[in-house]
């Protein structure tokens, strides 16, 4: 299941951060979400090695770990969509999908006259379509 | 979702909203009304470069990000891609519209040919600045939409025959 | 098959180099082995590698080996191919021979023998043992070698070579090692053809049910060992991972219930870097091999050709994921595996990768780009081992000693707890060290954090231990599901791995001897649950059992040894981070160092790693995490007593989200500050509270000032403070916009001012300042001994509302001072005169300009003739404003509307001291003053004959009002004006006798002109004649059914009186009255507004009933007629043409002699000579000859004299014309004629004629 969704801004400033789980414990998924930073600098500042996908938005699985998965996304404007999943395999394509849609959502948000742009993202109906789009997406 | 909005209100909305600016609230300094009305399309072109970028791999260098600006962005904006482009590759680029769609409509009262060359006629210089009102706020989504890109530069525009229209971009280093 | 396998192990350990076969002919080997031995390795061989492209290899060993030798020899030929990497690639036959017919006879025929056998590679070596000095040996010498090159060499291969032991010839080394090179590269190659058919072969047949892993790994790896043993390690590591890749295959081929492994003793210890660690044999079990040893193995060749190949990097990258991958295979058996084997097998297999790793690394032979990569592996290896040992610490009760940060919580917590089939019980023998455990468990107190920060701690167990221990123990037994399922609920129970499909959810129990996890659990009852304490030691007990690492093992001992090996870990990470891209896991980790510093109180160490890790997370605005950190720098910071960077972490933490933190908190933030700032602070740096206290120009237009004034400025200060604040003082800096460069000055408010949390608005005192525009600069202040500043400008709101493209705005200016400029005027209210030595009221204007005159102060100071009545109030009324010069106009409405407009705007107000202090309603509108005065003049004024004409002269009605209006706030503002008011008499008086009657009457005509605006009513007129003069029948007084006589404003009118001559008075006799005196009793109705007026007093009781009439006197000088006159004037009649203006004519008077003065007493020395004057008024006439002269005339009686005088007429109409006077003559001697003053006609000019201007004489 996913248990954290992240949208963080060109100067990795955090705009919104959401976690799903039942316990308190979102700060553990603050600190995964702001360290994975680290692997998409990596990822866009050498771009040697993150060879052909150097400029696909999706970059793919940040971490190797064995006990959950984080996955970035980068946009044209800097902007980075994080998600942390604790499922075991994941399929790319569906990975893909899920930031398209959670990229709408996004964009709809900020077009909004009201919002403030490099400000943290307050919309409630944001929030409400972002958990829709988190549900329906149970990997495996 | 697609929504689109009629163009005769976009264009009645340009005009109001240099009439406001250039008429009303700063009547006596129109540099300011230029600042704010550019700032305002600065916020339009920050918010539309969001949606317009998307489902679109990141551009590698400046070039592609202009590029994109002349096509997609253009044809989505006014229906048309930019005329011509040209660049000296050391940041400046000359974005040319052979028919500016918000200049469509605008028209000079004709001057003596004369006096069309040299700008300093009082007649012609204020024909240019009325011109000159509404394109700052073209000016400032270009330039809103290239900063939310990653690339500070400045705008600016010059109409030497109507319609016809040239953006000059230059990036600041 | 596989039972070579074990033979081919020894095999390969034998023998490591290329072997080349010395067939020796003539027993030449004994003395040429030592030249050949120290002449390999080969310098320089070129080889070709599997892609068949030649390849420079150096240094290649080669070993020589004698043919008759055993290792040659006894080999089964069906062997051969599977061991051929150890056959040799190179036979090199030995031979010498100094005689022709022994080589043919005897030597060639068993070289033919030998080299027949074309397998082989083959050359020869012709050694010639003759000595350079015996010619004839080394002759026969070269037939022999010419004989045998021309035998055995053909021409697309030479394969002959002369080796002279004595001879100096060097190239032969050369010459043999280019040999044996050839022979090795086409045996190498042709053996390689033939594995990879084999290969080939083998692998078509994958997957059929014949097919057999161990003869494919037996061909791959000898290949893999032909390479290595060539040199060509790249091939050799293909071959690896060709290998690798197809076992992969095999092995998640479902069906066949494969042993996994990993119960031998050590097998704990990860061996992936120890080829050799266990014997093939042990690996492989008919012929399937156990994945637990043989991936490992595998690993550990790949390794081993990298670290040949020199690239670390790689075999740490490889290393890495193969830890990742290898620890899942080990979870799918971690249910038959000995307890927690997974968790010591990952730390033990990161931490041999670091040493072999770190030890073959050097920097810079690789790209920068690489070695930071290398670096964020070790980084990773580093954190991955310190992630398990953490577990394996916490399982064994040392978890109260890990810091519950969100690094600990994220890798623990979403780390599954270990799932071994039966969770490790309790030993029999175990209640003391449960005692201890429970000890150390009641001691363990959560350290409470500093503010009294109350935060639920952060999990470090994916679920609570207590239950799943118990749960797997139960497990075994049947039923309690319903544990199990709310085992399952929720993502921190663990259960995203549980749910997992691959975890074989129904593994039935191992046999007790395998998993030594858990000796006996049948004793201990099932139903108690097990306490904590007891689960710790249990699993203490289970990892002695799985340990077999001794060094390991220690630092689990005890706590202490736990925390160095942590920190160790820890450390590692974090400074191979640091090295790395990855500055934030560098960063977070080092906060993790901190905290264990904190913990053995080296504060300056942990300050020092904290300040880091906030200043990562305040740098791009993560504040949850920042608000976890914080508070540990700042109780750093308390313990260094280090007040400056305290209070500075106190107002960040006051300035995060205010989400973030309870009110409860934050007033203990404040508090903090409140109590440093009052306490005593050393060196007190001013404290930047930007973030919390901003501030803000209130809405609407800037306050607009005029130049000197000062005022009050109010700033909307909004306080991020929890509680209201003392601020022991607040000043606010001003800037103007125009000069940027000076700081502008800073105000200070008053006293000390408390801020409300939220909106203040506080109000400073404004000294004048200089004309511009201000905009606010920066707030400083004082709390305490705290000198703070903020030069965060808020934009009219909290400081997070700020706009994102404010930088285009300008800041609103807060203050406008205009330039200098007229803030008031005075003003005379009226220009006509007024009556000279009666109450008058004085009209002064006041017009604000709009500004106000709230409170103005008017000092009024009279000039010289000039006094202030002030025994009556000063009168002030609103003034209408109207167009300029309609006098009149004004004056009806000013006083039509005083009665009935509001009273608020006309009052009386009193002079005290020559001040008037302005009253409330006066100050926006314009108003007049009524000032009453009296103007004093002592001479009395004289009437003149109508002969010469009025002269008044202005300045001496003249009068002057210094005027000086204080205004302004504080009176700052002066105004000081001198006005000029004019004082006259009523009436200018001129006389003229009209008519002479008989009987000696004269009509005397007094013409009033009155010379004020306002209507003059004589009442009554008489005359008080001078001596020599008496009144005709009447009393003196005119006809007084005429009075009242009312003469309108400019206008003249004329009283009549009849006067006649004193008979009785005789000539020469002395006069005592000189002159008479005209007595006007009149009464004036005026308007002030217009002019003069009624006097004050009259004025103020208005009725007309009892009026109080004003009495005028004016002199007047009346002339007797001359009785005896002994010379007369006669004014000669003018040219009938008449006079034109500017046209010269002659004026004659006949002057004639009527008696002798002989007698008279008017005498004097020159009888013959008389003294005239002409006089004539310049304005009318210009006299051009003699105005003063002698004429003569002879004494006797009716002796004549024409005068004449040259003069132009300089104004047209009837003006009086010169006169002549004889001015030593008594008039009474002298008759004129005509007698009185007359006028003549003086004609405007030709309108050609041009004429003279006049000038002033």
């Amino acid at each position: 299941m996913i248990v954290c969704v992240a949208v963080v801004g060109h100067q990795n400033n955090p705009l919104y951060i959401q976690s799903f789980t039942e316990a308190d414990d979102a700060l553990k998924l603050h600190h995964i979400v702001h360290c994975s930073l680290d692997v998409i600098d990596e990822r866009v500042n050498n771009p040697k090695k993150s060879g052909t996908t150097l400029n696909e938005a999706f970059l793919g699985l940040l971490y190797p770990t064995l006990n959950y998965k984080v996955y970035g996304y980068l946009t044209n404007t800097k902007v980075k969509f994080i998600m942390v999943t604790t499922d075991l395999d994941v399929r790319d394509t569906d990975v893909r999908s899920f930031f398209r849609k959670f990229h709408a959502a996004y964009v709809d948000a900020v077009s909004n006259p009201f919002h403030v742009p490099g400000k943290k993202i307050t919309s409630r109906t944001f929030g409400e379509s972002v958990g829709n789009i988190v549900r329906s997406y149970t990997f495996n | 979702m697609v929504r689109e909005v009629a163009e005769s209100c976009v264009d009645t909305m340009l005009m109001e909203m240099v009439a406001m600016y250039s008429g009303r609230f700063y009547a006596n300094k129109p540099e300011l009304a230029a600042r704010r009305i550019e700032a305002i399309g600065y916020q339009v072109g920050h918010q539309l470069s969001e949606r317009y970028t998307m489902e679109r791999p990141r551009f590698s260098d400046h070039l592609e990000a202009i590029k994109f600006i002349c096509k997609d962005f253009w044809s989505e904006v006014f229906k048309k891609q930019i005329d011509n482009l040209k660049t000296n590759h050391r940041g400046t680029f000359v974005l040319q519209d052979n028919k500016f769609r918000w200049l469509s409509r605008v028209s000079v009262e004709p001057s003596p040919e004369k006096e069309t060359e040299d700008p300093s006629t009082p007649g012609e210089s204020k024909a240019a600045q009325a011109v000159s009102m509404y394109l700052y706020f073209p000016c400032g989504i270009i330039r809103g939409v290239l900063s939310n890109l990653g690339i500070p530069c400045a705008v600016s525009a010059d109409i030497s025959s109507l319609p016809t229209c040239s953006f000059v971009i230059r990036v600041k280093a | 098959m596989a039972n070579y396998l074990a033979q081919f192990q020894t095999i390969k350990h034998s023998c490591d180099r290329v072997v080349a076969a010395v067939e020796d002919v003539c027993d030449l080997w004994p003395t040429v082995k030592g030249l050949f031995e120290e002449h390999q390795p080969l310098k320089r061989a070129f080889l070709t590698n599997k892609t068949r492209n030649p390849v420079l290899v150096e240094n290649l060993p080669v070993e020589f080996i004698l043919t008759t030798d055993a290792r040659l020899r006894s080999r089964f030929p069906q062997e051969q191919y599977l061991f051929w990497f150890r056959e040799p690639y190179a036979t090199i036959v030995l031979v010498t021979c100094e005689d022709l017919d022994e080589f043919k006879n005897i030597l060639k025929p068993r070289l033919k023998l030998i080299v027949q056998n074309d397998e082989r590679e083959w050359f020869i070596v012709f050694v010639s043992k003759a000595h350079p000095s015996n010619d004839q040996a080394t002759k026969s010498v070269k037939k022999v070698y010419a004989k045998l090159e021309v035998d055995f060499s053909s021409k697309k291969r030479e394969r002959c070579c002369k080796l002279d032991i004595h001879g100096p010839d060097t190239n032969f080394w050369e010459d043999l090692e280019l040999k044996i090179t050839e022979c090795i590269r086409n045996t190498l190659d042709r053996r390689v053809q033939f594995y990879e058919d084999e290969i080939r072969k083998l692998s078509e047949q994958r997957f059929m049910p014949i097919w057999n892993f161990c003869n494919f790994f037996i061909l791959k790896e000898s290949l893999a060992f032909i390479f290595e043993m060539a040199h060509l390690h790249e091939d050799a590591l293909r071959e690896y991972d060709e290998l690798e890749l197809c076992y992969l295959e095999t092995v998640n081929m479902p069906g066949k219930q494969r042993e996994f492994g990993g119960f031998d003793s050590e097998d704990d210890q990860a061996a992936l870097l120890k080829p050799g660690f266990k014997p093939l044999t042990q690996i492989v079990q008919d012929d399937s091999f156990r994945e637990f040893d043989f991936r490992q193995y595998l690993f550990a060749c790949q390794s081993r050709l990298l670290f040949k190949l020199n690239r670390p990097f790689e075999v740490s990258s490889r290393g890495y994921s193969f830890v990742i991958s290898f620890a899942k295979a080990l979870t799918l058996h971690e249910s038959v595996l000995p307890f927690c084997m997974r968790e010591v097998w990952v730390i033990t297999a990161c931490l041999a990768l670091l040493e072999a790793t770190a030890s073959n690394h050097h920097d810079g032979v690789v790209a920068p780009d690489v070695d930071k990569e290398f670096y964020r592996l070790q980084g990773d290896l580093y954190s991955l081992s310190r992630i398990k040992f953490m577990r394996l610490g916490y399982l064994i009760g040392y978890g109260t000693d890990i810091e519950r940060s969100p690094l600990n919580s994220a890798c623990l917590s979403m780390l599954p707890w270990p799932k071994p089939a039966v969770w490790p019980s309790l030993p029999p023998d175990a209640s003391s060290e449960v005692l201890e455990k429970e000890k150390t468990i009641l001691q363990a107190t959560s350290r409470t954090k500093h503010f009294g920060i109350q935060r639920k701690a952060l999990p470090l167990e994916p679920s609570v231990l207590l239950r799943v221990a118990n749960r797997r123990r139960a497990s075994l037994s049947t039923g309690n599901l319903p544990e199990m399922f709310d085992g399952r609920q929720g993502f921190n129970e663990g259960s995203g791995l549980e749910a997992s499909p691959r975890t074989p959810s129904s593994l039935k129990a191992p046999p007790m001897s395998r998993t030594n996890s858990s000796p006996g659990n049948f004793e201990s009852p099932l139903d108690r649950p097990m306490r904590l304490a007891e689960i710790f030691v249990a699993a203490e007990h289970a990892l002695r059992l799985t340990i077999s690492d001794h060094d390991l093992l220690k630092t689990l001992s005890s706590i202490q040894d736990f925390e160095t090996k942590y920190l160790n870990l820890t450390k590692g990470a974090a400074e191979n981070y640091h090295r790395s891209w990855w500055k934030r896991h560098g960063v977070v980790l080092d906060g993790e160092i901190a905290a264990v510093c904190f913990k053995h109180e080296k504060y300056d160490l942990a300050a020092n790693s904290y300040e880091k890790v906030c200043a990562l997370y305040a740098g791009e605005g993560w504040q949850d995490l920042l608000a976890e950190v914080l508070p540990n720098l700042a109780e750093c910071q308390k313990i260094l007593n280090d007040q400056a960077g305290y209070m500075s972490s106190c107002v960040r933490l006051l300035s995060l989200d205010k989400g973030l933190f309870s009110s409860k908190e934050r007033q203990a933030f404040q508090s903090e500050v409140v109590n440093i700032a009052h306490s005593e602070i050393k060196n007190p740096v001013p404290l930047d509270v930007s973030s919390l206290i901003t501030f803000s120009g209130n809405t609407g237009p800037p306050l607009q000032l005029c130049d000197g004034d000062p005022g009050n400025l109010s700033v909307t200060v909004w306080s991020g403070f929890p509680d209201d604040i003392t601020l022991d003082s607040l000043s606010l800096t001003l800037v103007a916009t125009s000069n940027t460069d000076e700081g502008g000055q800073a105000l200070k408010s008053s006293a000390a001012t408390v801020l409300k949390p939220g909106r203040n608005t506080i109000t400073f005192a404004l000294p004048p300042q200089k004309p511009g525009s201000y905009v606010l600069g920066v707030v400083t202040g004082q709390i305490g001994r705290l000198r703070f500043r903020s030069h965060n400008f808020s934009k009219g709101g909290p400081a997070d509302s700020d706009d994102f493209m404010s930088y285009e705005k300008p800041t609103r200016p807060i203050l406008k001072v205009s330039k200098p400029r007229a803030l008031v005027d005075l003003a005379a209210a009226v220009s006509s005169a007024l009556l000279i030595n009666e109450a008058q009221w004085i009209g002064i204007i006041v017009r604000p300009i709009n500004y106000s005159l709230k409170g103005a102060i008017l000092h009024v100071d009279t000039g010289p003739g000039l006094k202030i009545e002030d025994s009556y109030g000063i009168e002030m009324e609103r003034y209408m404003e109207t167009d300029s010069d309609a006098g009149a106009s004004t004056a009806e409405t000013s006083v039509e509307d005083s009665p009935d407009s509001p009273e608020r705007d006309s009052e009386v107000l009193q002079l005290s001291d020559g001040k008037i202090v302005f009253s409330e309603w006066a100050s926006t509108v314009s108003s007049i003053l009524w000032v009453p005065v009296r103007a004093l003049s002592e001479k009395l004024p004289r009437g003149s004959s109508s002969v010469t004409p009025l002269k008044q002269d202005i300045l001496e009605g003249m009068r002057t009002v210094a005027l000086k209006l204080e205004f302004g706030v504080h009176h700052n503002q002066i105004f000081e004006r001198t006005i000029a008011a004019h004082f006259t008499d009523p009436f200018d008086v001129t006389t003229r006798v009209a008519n002479k009657c008989n009987g000696g009457t004269l009509v005397l005509q007094v013409m009033l002109h009155s010379l004020v605006k306002a209507n003059l009513i004589v009442q009554d007129a008489w005359l008080d004649l001078q001596d020599g003069f008496v009144h005709g029948k009447s009393d003196g007084r005119p006809t007084s059914t005429f009075f009242p006589l009312v003469v309108s404003p400019g206008s003249r009118a004329a009283v009549v009186f009849s006067i006649s001559l004193e008979k009785t008075m005789s000539s020469g006799k002395d006069l005592q009255l000189q002159e008479s005196i005209l007595n006007i009793k009149y009464e004036i109705h005026g308007d002030r507004a217009a002019g003069a007026h009624k006097p004050v007093d009259a004025d103020q009781s208005g009725a007309d009933t009892e009026r109080r009439d004003l009495v005028f006197k004016s002199a007047i000088v009346l002339q007797r007629p001359v009785l005896d006159p002994c010379l007369t004037v006669g004014f000669l009649p003018l040219p009938s043409d008449g006079l034109r203006v500017g046209k010269l004519i002659t004026m004659q008077w006949r002057v004639e002699r009527l008696k002798d003065l002989k007698g008279s007493e008017a005498v004097d020395q020159q009888h013959d000579e008389v003294l005239y004057e002409v006089n004539a008024n310049s304005e009318n006439w210009m006299v051009a000859g003699r105005k003063r002269g002698f004429v003569s005339l002879s004494e006797e009686q009716g002796s004549r004299v024409v005068i004449s005088i040259l003069c132009v007429p300089l104004v047209a109409g009837y003006v009086r014309p010169p006169q002549l006077g004889l001015p030593e003559v008594e008039e009474a001697n002298v008759s004129s004629n005509p007698p009185g003053p007359h006028l003549v006609c003086v004609l405007p000019p030709l309108l050609s004629s041009s004429y003279c201007v006049p000038v002033k004489l």
